[in-house]
């Protein structure tokens, strides 16, 4: 293979490119959009960045500034989490934008996220915000198949192929040229992703995961203009070559997910919120009410602690049993809570991991897999924030109800309703608040995230290999008479 | 016996279940011109194109200097200029772009004044050669073409209807050029309607109708082919 000709069929694609003005158009519009789709989200995020974690700052302080107070005060005074994008959210928000990105934790609840960006009235509507995932994995194909639909077809419709063939081009050449010039348009829109993982280098993210992430999308736009290409020398007529990608691209892009989350859908159906609510309710009701120590549901708990302390009344234990009470009542309400949430946050996996399934069939979903893993914007990492927050919601309503059981007097926990000095006896000072701990997430480690996202750059590999053996296939008919 | 550069022997070509050629037979001796006449769909694009390997021989063969030509397409590509019908060059780049496109593909280093020569050899108006082809005639165009396939400097050209679309002073200009290489050494197999052209350039003329070669007529002693008389035979069989 001679590569002088492969960069000569290259330089006289841009040449044709830069001198139609569809090219040209089409060219600058992937450029604009692309640029106008990264400021935007890049700008969003860091705002969002920037709010979410002073308001996390402010949430911590304002919980540890509280004044003396019964510790059951704080239990349902709560305390607020907030999710904080991660580096790659800047490129890929994921489900950032459709599940809630803020917990109100507070005793015997596990509330739900909340403030979704997409439902907030601004921004409302599938499309109401184009964010560069989606133009580089949608959008991006689509403006390559309109400048380089006919790159081979034109050859064969306009009769210079034979030109060429006898001009000592080979079949491969033609099409690696054409593949290249291409590429080129891609790797010229890819500068402003590039810029962008700067900014998430910056911003404290890996350089493997951003080198990986700039791979991955590299592929995937290198998959796309291997298969115009090679739809194109399959195409006797550029406008039938048109036809071709159009399809491919609806099937590809537009048809491929919706099939993917609607089998999934079917395959692992879920409860509504409502349903999901009801049947927590009910289980809710056969775990007695922490709030009241005379619950049936607590009688054997009293016998216990009379036996275990060898006393004949609560009055005489030396714990308050309310908090006691409290806290046996937080720790079955919580296994109880938390299995219900196990099982829907695994119903939602096994969706996912079903969904994943078919990614083999378009690279467009094996990108989205692969970019919301590498970004850590995926399913996975929403729950790893429920599940964090909900530790901490646990952990701290435990450490107040622990304060409770022993640093409050039962006498005074039972009369503080009508003794003034027994209520101010039940307050703890608000050293106590310090009990409160920072706020861990953060982005899955860069093990998980490669272990995750692997298989879709494999599909990619795939994609990529299949179309070019599409396109080295396809030229070999170019090269022969297709006058009829 | 003579070694001839370009054989076609016993050839047959089917396409979508149809004998476009059957058993044509003929050769092209070394500095020869031979030209293929016929009439639309007689099989002379189809003759030209399997020898330049674009359609294998349902049975028989066609060699170049010895060659199996859908065996060595490559070799075969390196030794032959190609003129297509109706000039299909760039028309977004102008006719010194297409030209050193083409030639650099080809690996054939010519200096900008060789390609001026060329370009004056074939007429070309100077003012025209930085314009697009886009904005040329047919006639232009296919100078383009023609200088082309004289820079390839090959010891074998074919061309397809060469003076298609040209003025009577331009297809002169051509023709000239044509017997000039012929002279040189480069053996010419041309397909065209055009009689009369054919049998001024042509030291033998082919008659191919409908897939058969109803005759070859060869230049006489004082080197001339009688156009009349190929031309009435040529009426004759398309009348048949």
């Amino acid at each position: 293979m001679n590569t002088r000709n492969v960069l000569l069929v290259a330089t006289a694609e841009w040449c044709y490119w830069r001198r139609s003005s569809l090219g040209v158009i089409a060219s600058v519009v992937a450029l604009l959009l692309v640029l106008a789709s990264l400021i935007s989200t890049n700008l969003r995020i860091d705002t969002e960045r920037g709010a979410r974690e002073s308001f996390q700052a402010t949430a911590e302080q304002t919980f540890k500034e509280q004044p003396a107070r019964h510790p059951h005060r704080m239990v349902h005074y709560g305390h607020y989490v907030f999710r904080s994008p991660a580096p790659l959210a800047i490129v890929d928000p994921g489900v950032d934008a459709y599940t809630g990105t803020v917990l109100f934790l507070e005793g015997h609840r596990q509330n739900s996220a909340a403030f979704s960006p997409r439902y907030s009235a601004a921004q409302a509507g599938p499309l109401a915000e184009i964010t560069p995932a989606f133009a580089y994995q949608v959008l991006l194909p689509l403006l390559l198949i309109i400048i380089g639909f006919a790159s081979v077809a034109r050859e064969r419709e306009g009769g210079t192929a034979y030109l060429l063939a006898t001009n000592s081009v080979t079949p491969t050449e033609l099409w690696l040229g054409k593949t290249v010039a291409l590429s080129g348009i891609a790797a010229i829109a890819l500068i402003p992703l590039a810029i962008s993982l700067v900014f998430a280098l910056m911003q404290g993210e890996s350089l493997t995961i951003v080198a990986l992430f700039f791979l991955g999308y590299a592929i995937y736009l290198g998959c796309w203009c291997t298969l115009i290409t090679a739809l194109s020398s399959w195409s006797r007529r550029s406008s039938i070559s048109l036809t071709f990608l159009l399809v491919t691209w609806l099937l590809l892009c537009i048809v491929a997910p919706r099939f993917g989350t609607t089998v999934a859908g079917i395959a692992i159906p879920l409860d509504g919120k409502i349903q999901s609510d009801l049947a927590v309710t009910s289980a809710l009701r056969d775990v007695g009410d922490g709030h009241n120590a005379n619950d049936p549901a607590f009688s054997r708990l009293r016998s216990q602690l009379l036996e275990q302390y060898n006393v004949e009344t609560v009055e005489e234990l030396p714990v308050n049993f309310r908090g006691i009470v409290a806290q046996a009542s937080e720790k079955d309400l919580t296994a109880l809570l938390n299995e219900f949430a196990d099982d829907r946050m695994a119903q939602e996996a096994k969706q996912t991991q079903v969904a994943r399934v078919f990614n083999v069939l378009s690279p467009a979903l094996a990108i989205k897999s692969f970019s919301l893993s590498m970004a850590s914007t995926d399913l996975s990492q929403h729950h790893q924030f429920l599940r964090d927050a909900e530790a901490l919601r646990y952990d701290f309503v435990q450490k107040l109800n622990s304060l409770h059981a022993e640093k409050l007097s039962y006498a005074d926990d039972i009369r503080r309703g009508s003794d003034d000095r027994a209520e101010q006896r039940t307050r703890v000072s608000s050293e106590n608040w310090r009990l409160l701990k920072d706020f861990p997430w953060q982005p899955r480690s860069l093990s998980e995230r490669l272990l995750d996202s692997l298989p879709q750059l494999l599909i990619l590999l795939f994609w990529y290999i299949c179309s070019a053996w599409l396109g080295i296939t396809g030229m070999q008919r170019v090269f022969k008479n297709n006058d009829g | 016996m003579k070694d001839f550069v370009l054989v076609a022997k016993e050839l047959c070509v089917e396409r979508g279940g149809q004998r476009v050629l059957d058993d044509v037979s003929f050769n092209v001796g070394k500095g020869e011109v031979f030209a293929l006449l016929g009439g639309n769909g007689a099989g002379k694009s189809t003759t030209l194109l399997t020898f330049l390997g674009f359609i294998a021989p349902s049975s028989g063969s066609v060699t170049l200097n010895g060659a199996v030509v859908h065996e060595h397409r490559a070799t075969v590509h390196q030794q032959t200029a190609y003129l297509p019908e109706s000039a299909r060059l760039y028309p977004h780049l102008s006719a010194r772009e297409n030209l050193n496109y083409f030639l650099s593909l080809a690996s054939v280093s010519c200096p900008d004044d060789e390609i001026e020569q060329a370009l004056d050899a074939v007429s070309l108006a100077a003012e025209a050669r930085s314009k697009r082809l886009s904005d040329y005639s047919k006639g232009m165009r296919q100078k383009v073409a023609i200088a082309l396939a004289i820079l390839r400097k090959t010891p074998v050209l074919l061309l397809d209807e060469p003076t298609s679309g040209l003025d009577p002073v331009a297809i002169d200009e051509f023709n000239a050029i044509l017997i000039a290489l012929a002279e040189k050494g480069t053996t010419i197999l041309m397909v065209t309607h055009d009689v009369y052209g054919a049998c001024h350039v042509a030291r033998r003329v082919g008659l191919l109708q409908r897939g058969h070669m109803v005759g070859i007529f060869e230049a006489s002693k004082n080197g001339e082919i009688s156009a009349e008389e190929v031309h009435r035979i040529f009426v004759d069989h398309q009348r048949l």
